[in-house]
């Protein structure tokens, strides 16, 4: 790619570019990170103290990033890296299992030094471009035949396995169902979908009973309604089920949740902090964001219908699936309809990490939005 | 290979991946549009429950409000003047706040050094610390003084998670002086609230006030026994808490003001009771000054004393081993539970039985030193004797063989029943815990108790106050005020004025005790302290004297030339703790072990020529009770006649709690 490329793809200018971004989305992100600083203004008590501000700089920051991402890079350039970045992913992760730094009881740090990572994050973007690129080259036709459905399982499975073992439940069942969705939309054959259910099904239980920990279990169990034990494991969902059950229509008002300004609520400003919006601004302020996410993945989904390339439908439409997991088990999470796996809310949710991680994904799906018309080129690079 | 690759293309259907992605991407969308609509509706859900039961309102308000008591300011005590004898005040302290300190080995060792308290203060400190709430202050060291505090507050910054408070206290301004008759509070116990649990009614509400940190209940003396009265109604407020119970706010509409308990008017003054325990230095004993017509109660010693400031946020074990270990038993109530034989100042009682028995006035006995009896010789003090004695002379002197033999005219039944009439082996309530009978025996219950009848022995020995029988000070005061007002039943009282409490009547008149037989003996008394040969000439000398115009009795000074002495008229005794051997007889007392020595009691009233004021004395083991308790008793009973309390206008309660009241606000 030479440096012309980089300013004139397809004979439009850097500016050009600029104007045709897909400012819809990016109006609907910084919405929702208005809210973020919004809510940790409130977790602060009404100060501005380093949360909401730091949240604030992180996310503008990593837009102004991802937007020169997506004017600089187009569709091929993730074509391109696609499974190199996945291989490294893998690689990081297998470095995590072998030398990595146990924090708050679980494996999932790589020390560089100064930098610490967390290469399951990586593996989220990762799995879905791989997966894309798999059926983008993929003859139609075969995706229906056993044989090519054994290379992405494996590919699926693989990455599933190690962030398990670390252990991140939540993060393991992103990267499972986000590749499940490509796979799903790539065009598995429905008699495999329907004999795949039976073995998840199947699955689950053996989970359950030997390759759960029992802090996990635990959660499932007083989810089950099989174990009660209010200050255990179930305290955070039943003071969550209070803040959101005694928060009415409008809320107890902005500053006002005196589940969350009193600490009854716990993490509230990571895993639990939609529970804070609705006990402050009600199920209307409830609805409001989830109507904001709604919006979002909309807008993703329209992406990948416009895109030429299968590659690009496949990958914004994997990033619209994550992203779409992420909201619908967080906030199934807060309200008691799944058990708590630690999974926060996007660019809402306190905490660096996810927030590039989503953020990233969109430096992608803008880039294939700018350059939808590209065909993607089968077999350039290979 | 290729042939297989040709059979597979021609085999499989024909698919267009992009037809099936629209397909399914709708598909996934409409999956994703119900996902999200089932958690809506779960959230509507959740509220329309609540709308419903109000259980998550219910919840979250439970989790926020706590109902935290104020406890009552407590009521104040008085003595009969007014003088503020235990009050609430400020108490400065320094508490830690365990989840904002980081090195609290470090950060209490600092304390420890800016108090000059030692390393082992400092690690008793943590461990007790850390037994209670992380959030909360918990008390590391109270009753600072205001330098001590200020050197605290002057270097908190450098203290993270120390802080410098102030709580209200049981304060007792005079420490040792009333330590028995008031007591003192003290944190309940887990056996407090498990009384208070027992009372179905308002026990959960009692034991919820207890468990307050801040509450303190009466734990002896009249703290303990005027607990109702002094501790008022508890307050509550309803606060604001977050998750670890700190307080946030408070919802001030739902507040109840606590009602301050009322206060208490002693009866004794606080400048006699001063003078008594003064009195007593280092010995231990009793003092107890009466009122002979309406029982208020001056005095009302116990010596040594206590502190009882170092009870009321809980005694060190060092200093309560202190005390406990000390033989003189600054503990114990000696006025109400030291129960003492009370040899010769019994011999009034022994007197006026006999009297009774027909004895006559001109009834003379010959002491030679010592009585034969039933086979043994009991012997009278004055080993040489005392020659010819009646009844006068024999109290004056306190000869042992007149009422060796007048006991046995008189007989057990009758003096047991005259030593009741005077108030010995009665229970009197003067409101304090813990109140002794002593023991006046007679036959029956000798037989009863000691399974063997009487011998006439025992009746000898009866007539010198010796044997199985003992009498509390208080009782020994009782005795003689009702010698000093003629044989009216006065009944002694320690509270003047509080709740419930009524001014009582004139005492009644002792049936068969006849006027002629009581002045008999008060003569004899007389004679102890103002005649030659009397056991108490020398403490019975007041060296006070009369004023012709007002009466009131002043010190001897030449202008006074002329005017009228100021008498009493008392009794010595001087009791045997143990039978003495013939090792031990005989020998100065002084190299006799301290238990060991005999106790040295005085009674008397006066003034002798209009009595008002009755003094019992008892010194443990003190020796000789002419030398010992009757230098005592003189210092009190001269003090006490000074200042006639009885004449002055005595404090009214309303008046007191009003202007304590009005003070606090």
């Amino acid at each position: 790619m030479t440096a012309s490329a980089l300013f004139s793809s397809g004979g439009n200018t850097i500016f050009e570019r600029f104007r045709k971004l897909n400012w819809q989305i990016i109006t609907v992100l910084c919405a929702i990170a208005c809210v973020g600083v919004m809510m940790h203004f409130s977790v602060s008590s009404g100060a501005w103290t380093d949360m909401p501000l730091t949240h604030g700089i992180r996310f503008a920051a990593a837009m102004s990033v991802i937007l020169i991402a997506a004017l600089v890079l187009d569709a091929r350039f993730w074509l391109a890296i696609a499974y190199p970045l996945y291989a490294g992913a893998l690689l990081l992760l297998v470095a995590v299992e072998l030398f990595g730094a146990t924090r708050m009881g679980a494996q999932r740090w790589l020390d560089l030094g100064p930098l610490s990572l967390q290469p399951s994050e990586f593996m989220k973007i990762a799995i879905v471009l791989a997966l894309a690129r798999y059926y983008h080259q993929l003859d139609a036709r075969k995706t229906g035949t056993v044989l090519w459905i054994v290379p992405p399982f494996l590919m699926i499975a693989a990455p599933v396995g190690l962030v398990m073992h670390q252990p991140d439940l939540g993060t393991a069942m992103l990267i499972l169902m986000a590749g499940l969705v490509v796979m799903f939309l790539g065009g598995l054959l429905w008699r495999i979908v329907a004999a795949g259910a039976v073995v998840a099904v199947g699955g689950a239980i053996f989970a359950y009973t030997s390759v759960l920990h029992q802090y996990q279990r635990d959660r499932v169990n007083v989810f089950l309604g099989i174990t009660d034990d209010p200050l255990g494991a179930g305290y955070h969902v039943l003071q969550s089920k209070i803040a959101i059950g005694s928060a009415g229509l409008f809320g107890r008002g902005y500053l006002q949740g005196t589940q969350s300004q009193l600490d009854f609520l716990p993490e509230k400003h990571t895993d639990f902090i939609f529970t804070m919006i609705v006990e402050e601004f009600g199920l209307l302020g409830g609805f409001l964001v989830l109507g904001l996410f709604a919006a979002l993945m909309g807008l993703t989904m329209q992406v990948a219908l416009r895109a030429r390339s299968l590659f690009g439908k496949l990958a914004a439409a994997g990033v619209a699936a994550t992203v779409a997991c992420y909201v619908f088990i967080n906030t199934a999470m807060v309200i008691g309809l799944v058990p708590v796996v630690g999974i926060p809310l996007p660019i809402i949710s306190f905490g660096g990490t996810a927030m590039l991680t989503v953020l990233a994904a969109y430096a992608i799906v803008l880039s294939i939005d700018l350059h939808r018309d590209q065909h993607g080129a089968r077999g350039w690079l290979w | 290979m290729s042939k297989r690759g040709k059979k597979v293309g021609s085999t499989l259907p024909k698919r267009d991946a992009n037809v099936i992605f629209s397909r399914r991407a709708a598909l996934m969308s409409f999956v994703g549009a119900g996902v999200m609509g089932a958690i809506l509706f779960r959230m509507a859900q959740l509220q329309a429950e609540n709308l419903i039961s109000q259980q998550y309102t219910a919840a979250a308000d439970e989790n926020r409000f706590d109902t935290r008591i104020v406890p009552p300011p407590r009521g104040v005590i008085f003595d009969r003047f007014g003088t503020i004898l235990a009050q609430t005040s400020k108490d400065y302290l320094v508490a830690v706040i365990q989840n904002d300190v980081d090195d609290m080995e470090e950060v209490v060792g600092r304390v420890a050094t800016i108090l000059g308290l030692d390393s082992e203060w400092a690690r008793r400190a943590i461990i007790r610390v850390r037994g209670g709430s992380r959030y909360e202050p918990q008390p590391l060291k109270e009753g600072l003084t205001w330098e001590e505090f200020n050197a605290i507050n002057v270097r908190l910054p450098e203290l993270r998670g120390i802080v410098a408070t102030s709580a209200d206290v049981r304060a007792y301004p005079y420490d040792v002086v009333y330590a028995h008759p008031i007591g003192y509070v003290q944190k309940p116990t887990q056996r407090d609230v498990d009384l208070a649990l027992e009372d179905p009614a308002a026990g959960a509400a009692r034991a919820m006030y207890l468990r307050n940190p801040q509450v303190r209940v009466g734990k002896a003396g009249l703290e303990a026994s005027m607990e109702t009265v002094l501790h008022g109604d508890a307050g509550w407020r309803k606060v604001i808490v977050n998750a670890r119970g700190v307080e946030q706010g408070e919802d001030e509409t739902e507040r109840r003001e606590p009602v301050r308990g009322s206060g208490l008017v002693l009866t004794l003054d606080h400048e006699l009771q001063r003078t008594a325990m003064q009195n007593f230095g280092e010995q231990a004993g009793s003092a107890v000054v009466m009122d002979i017509h309406n029982g208020d109660m001056l005095v009302m010693a116990s010596a040594p004393g206590f502190d009882p400031n170092l009870f009321v946020n809980g005694i060190g074990q060092a200093d309560f081993d202190a005390y406990n270990l000390d033989e003189k038993k600054p503990l114990y109530h000696k006025t109400v539970t030291g129960v003492y034989a009370p040899g010769s100042t019994f011999k009034m009682i022994v007197g006026i039985a006999a009297k009774q028995a027909g004895v006559e006035d001109d009834w003379h006995v010959s002491c030679g030193g010592g009585f034969y009896y039933g086979g043994r010789t009991f012997r009278c003090w004055q080993r040489n004797g005392h020659g010819r004695v009646n009844l006068h002379n024999a109290l004056k002197v306190s000869c042992d063989v007149y009422f060796y033999q007048a006991a046995l005219r008189a007989g057990p039944e009758r003096i047991a029943a005259v030593s009741r009439q005077f108030g010995l082996g009665e229970v009197f309530d003067v409101s304090v815990p813990n109140i002794r009978a002593g023991l006046i025996p007679d036959p029956v219950w000798w037989r009863e108790n000691r399974g063997e009848p009487w011998t006439g022995g025992l009746t000898v020995n009866y007539g010198i106050g010796q044997g199985a029988m003992g009498v509390t000070p208080l009782q020994l005061a009782v005795m003689a005020a009702r010698l000093g007002n003629n044989g009216h039943a006065v009944v002694p009282r320690l509270v003047r004025d509080a709740p419930g409490v009524r001014e009582p009547g004139p005492a009644p008149r002792m049936n068969g005790i006849e006027a002629e037989h009581l002045a008999r003996v008060r003569d004899g008394m007389w004679g102890v302290c103002n005649e030659g040969g009397g056991t108490a000439r020398r403490a019975g000398d007041l060296q006070l004297v009369r004023h012709p115009e007002t009466g009131a009795a002043v010190e001897i000074t030449p202008e006074t030339r002329g005017w009228e002495p100021v008498q009493i008229a008392g009794k010595t005794g001087t009791a045997q703790v143990r039978a003495l051997t013939d090792a031990l007889r005989g020998r100065h007392y002084s190299t006799i072990e301290w238990r060991f020595r005999d106790n040295a009691l005085f009674c008397c009233f006066g003034p002798w020529h209009e009595p008002r004021y009755a003094c019992a004395v008892v010194v443990e083991h003190g020796g000789a009770g002419s030398s010992v308790a009757g230098p005592i008793a003189r210092e009190i009973m001269r003090a006490t006649l000074m200042r006639d309390p009885s004449r002055r206008e005595p404090a009214r309660l309303a008046e007191l709690d009003a202007a304590i009241a009005g003070g606090r606000a």
